[in-house]
């Protein structure tokens, strides 16, 4: 074998081919294990490091693994290389060994994923990436951050912007919003009352404005909307009524509370300004927004005043409802206003999962 | 459930990890995971890949809506990314010929893009802009439904591997000097051009595919080639032009190919390849040519018999076959010569590897079976043949079976396999 004339330069025991040798290797925690050398030479980083030192030839020389790598993930890989440097397997085989392979929880796939990329174990990298795309694959931001443990730690703006066009129906968009405006309001209350410097996105503003022109948002419209929110929360105080009508395509007046809604014909811009409008109608389909009302509830504090939490209810629910029941005209209406901008926003969304959005807001 | 705080364990990876996740998502759903956590907010922005499809946008019945929304979100994706860009790819028949696409091509230029397919669809082709034969190191390009016409200083991509035109608007010098000056092509495919005749000079050219209406195909320096696919359509004027040739295309074709390891030709390729003087003198031989599949080979034509048996008594490595006959046939216009089989005994040659052999569309008539019989005589590793009669001859079959039957085997392990639907 061509490794064992290498191996003979340096301090490394002369060894026959018949007989079966071992590599050395110890991982961060100090344990030291031998490994049958064919399948230690499959990973590249350990054959690089007994080409280059000469290392892993016995125990007190045993190779150090990168510490991304601990004993149980080793044993993984070894497995796993173990199987595949043996020659004479199929194609076939070797899928299939691999798609068991790759079944185990995710926070081993994670590990694996990372040992396997500083061992340089480049077909297991692929295996392993596209596994946890297929767990990614599909689900929703909520569930992600569940499964890989993230921190919700974006402010609810920043979320806001990505997920406006990610749904396909518009309704369930301006829901969306709704339901950030009104987290966000409470939120505000909060501090308020902790009296805290309220944290401002002064510094990602930046960031949001890049990040809205992929959600289909003007460049002005950043502008005018966040302005448009100071503005609606004082007036929210007030206890604004607006006599806005949501065909009306006022975009640049600072005080109208639906600016946006000719603006680029967008409907999640809609309904930044004020949640609740007229109720002028009526209707049952408000009904199956109320799950999702139900959720927002079981987040916020009991020790908001009971009457503005009432108040923020009422406001949703009028507000579904409004949806539900003039969505036909008020679409048509809206869009025709939105003409000379974009009619269609930009939407990054998936097929069918628009249910599923409501609820990760 | 909610073990927040258990570490995260996925943002903290490398990035050559993280783009290696989210490339093989949608590109929707990559970006999307921008407003899982704060890490994550632009981690998709340095991916070196991005390809589009109508998936990344809501699909209506308006057609220009539908475009307006893609045009809108790959260029703001385009906008919103860092970093170089290896491959980018628009691959949907929404795709309409319009001013942004020259805004990307001239943005990807400045961003050492490497892998460039843009598929439009049907309507007005698209004209590629001068930027694009500045992109240096390009070395995949695949255009559908464009037109190209390079300056005259375009001196060729130098690092290109792999160009695939479909249906694309090129005048046919410009198209052999594109070739010709990309000295690492090491993949071609044309399809769809019209009455083109082609000299391909290309050292390092290892696939080709051509599809379309060709009047020439001559291969003049491919020394490398390994796989070859080939269908010619015919018209009025290649008609023409086939009758008046008077070069032995097959010697143009295939004379300077020795290592190819596969040959597929359909429709016209075996009626291209028998025009011109008889090859039969020259010593050609494919030793590495494992795979032949010839299609609409006219069984009624002496000389596309001919060329056939070269090619098949040329390629002593030769494993597996497929000959399909031609059931347009024009009625034949002598009387078959039947000694013919007889003189091509099976003491001449053997098929000495060949293991599986497919004929389809089968008409019964007498060339195919004396081809069958030499084939089955001449086999002696043969594993299995399998014949599939052509639909419109039903009444046939029952024929060719009776022959079929009689013929003599060289391989004791051969099956002959007879599917009659």
């Amino acid at each position: 074998m061509q490794w064992h004339s290498q191996m003979s330069e340096g301090n490394m025991e002369v060894v026959k081919p018949e007989m079966k040798s071992y590599i050395w290797l110890q991982t961060t925690d100090g344990s030291i294990q031998q490994v049958e050398e064919e399948v230690a030479m499959f990973c590249p980083m350990i054959c690089h490091e007994i080409l280059q030192t000469g290392m892993g030839s016995s125990k007190s020389y045993a190779i150090s693994l990168p510490q991304r790598v601990n004993p149980a993930i080793l044993g993984l890989i070894l497995d796993y290389c173990r199987f595949h440097q043996t020659p004479g397997r199929s194609n076939k085989e070797r899928k299939t060994f691999d798609e068991k392979f790759i079944r185990m929880d995710t926070k081993r796939l994670c590990e694996l994923t990372s040992a396997a990329d500083s061992l340089q174990l480049k077909p297991l990298v692929d295996l392993t990436s596209r596994a946890l795309a297929r767990i990614i694959e599909g689900k929703t931001p909520e569930e992600i951050r569940e499964t890989f443990h993230l921190p919700d730690d974006l402010t609810e703006e920043e979320k806001l912007e990505p997920l406006r066009n990610i749904t396909d129906d518009p309704r369930i968009r301006l829901l969306n919003r709704l339901y950030a405006r009104k987290r966000k309001e409470l939120k505000e209350r909060q501090k308020l009352k902790n009296v805290e410097v309220e944290e401002e996105h002064v510094d990602d503003r930046s960031v949001d404005d890049l990040l809205s022109y992929i959600n289909g948002g003007d460049g002005d419209t950043k502008g005018t909307r966040a302005k448009n929110k100071k503005k609606n929360r004082r007036r929210k105080d007030q206890n604004k009524d607006s006599s806005s009508n949501h065909s009306n395509g006022n975009h640049n007046k600072e005080l109208d509370p639906l600016p946006h809604a000719g603006q680029n014909g967008d409907l999640s811009e809609v309904f930044v300004g004020c949640p609740s409008k007229n109720s002028t109608s009526q209707d049952s389909a408000a009904v199956t927004f109320s799950p999702k009302l139900e959720f927002i509830d079981g987040d916020i504090d009991d020790d908001l005043d009971p009457a503005m939490k009432e108040e923020l209810d009422r406001e949703v629910e009028d507000f579904a409802r409004r949806l539900n029941s003039d969505w036909p005209e008020r679409m048509q209406e809206i869009l025709s206003l939105g003409q000379e901008r974009r009619p269609v926003p930009v939407s990054i969304n998936g097929n069918g999962s628009a249910s599923r959005y409501t609820m990760s807001m | 459930m909610g073990d927040f705080s258990g570490a995260d364990l996925i943002s903290d990876l490398p990035q050559s990890i993280i783009e290696s996740i989210l490339t093989r998502l949608p590109i929707r759903d990559a970006i999307r995971m921008s407003i899982l956590s704060s890490k994550w907010r632009y981690k998709w922005t340095t991916l070196t890949q991005l390809v589009f499809d109508e998936k990344c946008v809501t699909l209506t019945n308006d057609g220009a809506a539908v475009l307006k929304s893609l045009l809108n979100f790959i260029t703001r994706v385009l906008f919103l990314h860092q970093g170089p860009i290896h491959k980018f790819q628009v691959w949907t028949s929404y795709l309409q010929s319009c001013p942004d696409i020259d805004q990307w091509i001239l943005f990807l230029s400045r961003n050492d893009i490497k892998e460039l397919a843009l598929e439009l669809g049907e309507g007005e082709w698209f004209r590629v802009p001068s930027c694009l034969y500045k992109c240096k190191k390009l070395t995949r390009l695949e255009l559908f439904r464009c037109e190209l016409e390079p300056p005259l200083t375009f001196k060729g991509f130098v690092s290109l591997k792999s160009l695939n035109l479909h249906q694309v608007l090129v005048a046919p010098d410009v198209i052999e000097n594109i070739i010709c000056s990309c000295p690492l092509l090491e993949s071609l495919s044309l399809s769809y051009f019209d009455s083109l005749a082609l000299n391909i000079r290309a050292p390092n050219l290892k696939y080709l595919y051509l599809e379309g209406e060709f009047k020439d195909i001559w291969l003049e320096d491919t020394p490398l080639l390994v796989d070859m696919s080939v269908a010619m359509y015919m018209t009025d004027d290649i008609a023409e032009h086939f009758e008046q040739s008077s070069s032995c295309n097959f010697v143009k074709c295939l004379g300077g190919v020795p290592q190819l390891e596969r040959l597929s030709g359909h429709i016209y390729f075996s009626k291209y390849l028998s025009i011109g003087n008889d090859p039969g003198i020259l010593p050609l031989t494919y030793n590495h040519l494992k795979t032949i599949e010839l299609n609409q080979v006219s069984f009624e034509d002496m000389k596309e018999i001919l060329v056939v048996l070269y090619l098949i008594t040329s390629s002593p490595n030769l494993v597996e076959l497929q000959i399909s006959g031609s059931s347009n046939t024009p009625a034949a216009t002598d009387v078959p010569d039947l000694e013919f089989w007889e003189k091509k005994g099976p003491s001449d040659c053997l098929f000495k590897r060949l293991k599986v052999v497919k004929i389809t569309d089968m008409s019964g008539v007498t060339h195919e079976m004396g081809f069958m019989k030499f084939l089955l005589g001449s086999s002696p590793v043969l594993e299995v043949m399998s014949i599939t009669p052509c639909v419109y001859v039903l009444e046939a079959q029952l024929n060719i079976l009776i022959e079929l039957v009689r013929f003599r085997r060289a391989s004791s392990q051969a099956e002959i396999v007879f599917c009659s639907d």
